[in-house]
């Protein structure tokens, strides 16, 4: 994929070439948005959002890493959906189970090699990362996804959002080091290689 | 631990730091247990961050022309039909205001044609006539070469009517009864109280509407062509 001359042909709206771009980052760009909103439904709602506002404003790409600059894109599209979220609370329709408990939907699908219990274990800890993401601030969570989930750069993800490279380094070690505070409290989920140690004072 | 040493180990895991600054990092982590442990623990975070499946998009997320509100493109003379239609029916309601306003004023032309016996009402039917009506005027002219009245009489503002209301003014200027130009006077206006000839021409109208009403309709036609072709 020529990547430079289909943002070229989409910047004088050749929808053809958009989508070719679209098919190669769509699981990237959907991937950004479950882990900023934590639901399969909006972030699937905010991708494409996310997509239709890239196309409306290529030509205001100006070169760069093109991934970054569709990340900034997916980010405001799930601060948007946040903010409408904000303004119309809505309660989840998931199916409760016998206890009251709220019932998840399996999130872990990505081995088909793996065997009931790995998915059970994989679905779980899955579920205890999204949950600490969840609680994070938003700055920070945008930075710690980039940056770790995306395997973005730090000065990709300064470019990106908009932010000076310290404030980068400043918000994903502060982030990082609240994740690993939430995480203690699933240290039984984790795998014995990723087990946390206690105890560390930040002041 | 501060806030500094937490962003200089974060920073090192991902080998952000200046070569001095790691080799300076690096002896205080051999030396400090706790550093070390801080700097296990960040990784091991990163770690399970990383590990995270990454999902696949649940559909595709490719746009649609219509998601992006792009039309289909039109021929280059779609503008010009589109400006003539818009002027055609921008002519056509001005004919109409023209017309209800000239036969307002015609149907007030007596009122000021009794009184000064050569108000504006009449200057204009005047003009109208000459403009729209000028085979008439000899006609009348020729008949009624004697009479004072004569000029005043060939003044028929209605240009369908030109002939026959000439005729007509003739006959009366022939009638020995109808010699006094007062009563000649309201024979006219009052012929012309009864059928007010409009301004605009019907005619005009007419094509102004068809070309307006054509108009739109080729644009219509222009346009789903060019939306079947695009698709």
């Amino acid at each position: 994929m020529n990547e430079q001359a289909l943002i070229t042909d989409a910047q004088g709206g050749n929808l053809d070439a958009f989508n070719t771009l679209i098919l190669h980052y769509q699981d990237s760009v959907f991937n950004t948005a479950l882990r900023i909103l934590g639901d399969e439904d909006q972030a699937a709602d905010a991708s494409q959002e996310a997509f239709i506002s890239a196309f409306k404003s290529i030509s205001s790409f100006r070169g760069g890493s093109f991934k970054g600059w569709l990340m900034r894109t997916v980010t405001n599209a799930c601060y948007d959906e946040l903010r409408r979220q904000k303004r119309r609370p809505t309660t989840p329709l998931e199916p409760d189970t016998e206890d009251g408990e709220e019932m998840d939907s399996p999130r872990w699908l990505a081995d088909p090699n793996m065997t009931p219990d790995q998915k059970a274990e994989a679905d779980e800890v899955e579920h205890a990362i999204q949950h600490c993401l969840n609680n994070l601030p938003l700055e920070f969570k945008t930075v710690v996804v980039m940056a770790d989930i995306q395997g973005m750069d730090y000065t990709e993800v300064a470019a990106s959002i908009r932010v000076p490279l310290g404030t980068i380094k400043s918000r994903l070690a502060r982030a990082r080091l609240r994740l690993r505070e939430c995480l203690q409290g699933f240290a039984e989920l984790l795998p014995a290689s990723y087990r946390l140690e206690d105890g560390i004072n930040v002041s | 631990m501060n806030q500094r040493d937490l962003e200089l180990l974060s920073a090192y895991l991902d080998g952000q730091l200046k070569p001095s600054e790691s080799a300076h990092l690096e002896s205080r982590l051999n030396s400090d247990p706790q550093l070390a442990s801080v700097l296990t623990d960040l990784r091991a975070t990163r770690n399970l961050l990383r590990k995270l499946p990454a999902r696949k998009a649940p559909r595709n997320f490719t746009l649609t022309r219509k998601m992006v509100g792009q039309n289909p493109p039109l021929p280059r003379a779609y503008p010009w039909f589109r400006f003539a239609s818009a002027l055609a029916t921008l002519l056509l309601f001005f004919s109409f205001g023209v017309n209800t306003v000239g036969r307002q004023m015609t149907s007030q032309a007596p009122v000021f044609g009794m009184g000064g016996g050569g108000g504006a009402s009449e200057d204009s039917t005047e003009l109208f006539s000459a403009q729209e009506a000028p085979a008439a005027a000899p006609a009348a002219a020729t008949e009624a070469p004697a009479e004072t009245e004569a000029p005043i009489l060939e003044m028929a503002p209605m240009p369908t009517q030109m002939s026959t209301e000439a005729a007509d003014a003739a006959r009366i200027v022939d009638t020995p009864v109808a010699k006094n130009a007062g009563e000649t006077e309201n024979a006219v206006a009052e012929d012309q109280f009864q059928s007010p000839a409009p301004l605009v021409p019907s005619t005009w109208q007419i094509a102004l509407a068809a070309i307006a009403i054509g108009g739109a309709l080729f644009m219509g036609l222009v346009r789903q062509i060019s939306a079947r072709r695009w698709k």
